[in-house]
């Protein structure tokens, strides 16, 4: 074997190592940030503090700590320490302890809010039966004329035989929030990708530590790739609910509008999509 | 910091061979990196500078922990051959089989390895996170890389044949 051929397969097998688990370190750190630690320093496992704290980084700690204080007071430098989480009405909360995911989806759903979600590793039973229940279903020209003043439908050119969506719905959610949903050719019963389009000022949606949160780029502007599970909310301050996603979602923003892309694709596949979104003809 | 949580933790879990270590070590590399963001130049690359502070952690956990480690190392070494290889198609598995005979090398070829390698880092950031310069990384890779063949040949003897075998 020559030394090419000897580097070229050291370098694809150790592609394929199996990393444990990437935990939470960014909210476990901020965590931290927000925190005094104690004098001694000591920090207790499982709670998101070292084992191994000296005293000296102790104190470190909480000149660190009484900096970000300080400087969170000041907005523009609040808004950019938590621009990472938060990308239009998305939020995303890490998870400030060592608490297990949700395992099983936690259903306080009001009958005209039931989410749509093309979550791929759902059972198709269980889809069918969100979807029934789901209110507001529209014809895509009746959804276009309902939405029209606040933003335009867009649908995507991406796969190139995606077609227009097979089911719509515009729901009130303080703001005209719609949901396109394309159904696997080969598997009518499975949702294939979901996409919300949602305006400002609508219910903020919150995600509590996916297993992956990437950040990433659609058409040059921010967006957010997160991969489940993870549970997922909607929240108006008078009703929410709450259930567990395992799919692959992809979030941007153009101007007030807020997209999210809900699919089993990968993130690039997920950014083509999102990047041929065009106005109805 | 959400863009190079991953690359950090896989760095240290790499150096360390345990997922705890390597969850504390990510942890106070981004502390320590906001300690000092102001000493960082804006210009470069944040990711090489995130991984040589942790790299500089993970070496001070090893040292801490030396005793320990050659220990373990010993207990390894002295395992029949025919128990460290497992005969198994697992991809995975074979990736663990490198890993290990990477972990017999000495700590500053395993960096270089595991930086271009395992994490696919461009030769420029692996010199910067190493902090020496191109052809540095080229050299030592080049020498890490006849060490691990012959640790391969010598001690891996199974999967240096299935090696020689796909190829064939």
């Amino acid at each position: 074997m020559s030394e090419m051929d000897f580097e070229t397969q050291m370098r694809s097998i150790a592609q394929r190592i199996n990393y444990p688990h990437t935990p939470d370190i960014a909210g476990r750190v901020m965590s931290r940030l927000r925190r005094f630690p104690s004098p001694t320093g000591r920090g207790v496992r499982g709670e998101g503090r070292s084992r191994f704290i000296s005293k000296g980084w102790a104190w470190s700690l909480t000149l660190i700590v009484v900096l970000l204080f300080s400087l969170m007071l000041i907005p523009p430098v609040r808004a950019a320490v938590l621009e990472f989480i938060q990308i239009g009405i998305v939020r995303i909360f890490p998870r400030p302890t060592d608490t297990p995911p949700l395992e099983t989806p936690r259903t306080a759903t009001p009958q005209s809010f039931a989410p749509v979600t093309a979550t791929p590793y759902l059972e198709s039973s269980t889809l069918l039966v969100d979807l029934s229940r789901l209110a507001g279903e529209k014809t895509l020209p009746q959804a276009q004329s309902l939405v029209s003043s606040y933003y335009p439908i867009l649908l995507p050119t991406y796969p190139r035989d995606v077609g227009e969506p097979d089911r719509v719905f515009v729901q009130d959610a303080d703001g005209a929030m719609t949901i396109l949903v394309w159904f696997d050719p080969n598997d009518p019963e499975k949702v294939m990708l979901s996409l919300h389009i949602i305006p400002e000022g609508s219910w903020a949606i919150r995600k509590s530590e996916p297993v992956t949160i990437e950040e990433t780029l659609v058409n040059g502007q921010r967006a957010v790739w997160a991969v489940g599970p993870y549970p997922l909310r909607y929240s108006n301050g008078d009703i929410d609910f709450t259930r567990l996603i395992d799919g692959h979602v992809l979030i941007w923003t153009d101007g007030n509008v807020t997209y999210r892309l809900e699919s089993n694709l990968s993130m690039e596949e997920a950014i083509k999509v999102a990047e041929s979104l065009q106005s109805l003809p | 910091m959400l863009a190079h949580q991953q690359a950090v933790f896989r760095f240290a879990y790499l150096l360390l061979g345990d997922a705890d270590d390597a969850e504390d070590i990510a942890q106070e590399t981004f502390l320590r990196a906001w300690n000092h963001l102001r000493r960082f130049d804006e210009t470069r690359s944040l990711r090489p500078w995130l991984l040589s502070i942790a790299s500089n952690l993970s070496s001070n956990r090893r040292r801490s922990a030396g005793r320990y480690l050659a220990a373990l190392t010993r207990a390894f070494r002295e395992q029949p051959k025919d128990r460290l290889i497992e005969e198994t198609h697992s991809q995975s598995a074979e990736a663990d089989q490198l890993w290990k005979a990477v972990q017999r090398l000495a700590l500053p070829d395993q960096q270089v390895i595991y930086l271009r390698y395992f994490l696919d880092l461009p030769v420029a950031e692996t010199a910067e996170t190493l902090q020496i310069a191109e052809g540095t990384v080229k050299s030592r890779l080049n020498r890490a890389l006849e060490k691990l063949r012959k640790i391969i040949d010598r001690d891996f003897p199974v999967f240096a044949d299935r090696r020689e075998g796909r190829e064939a």
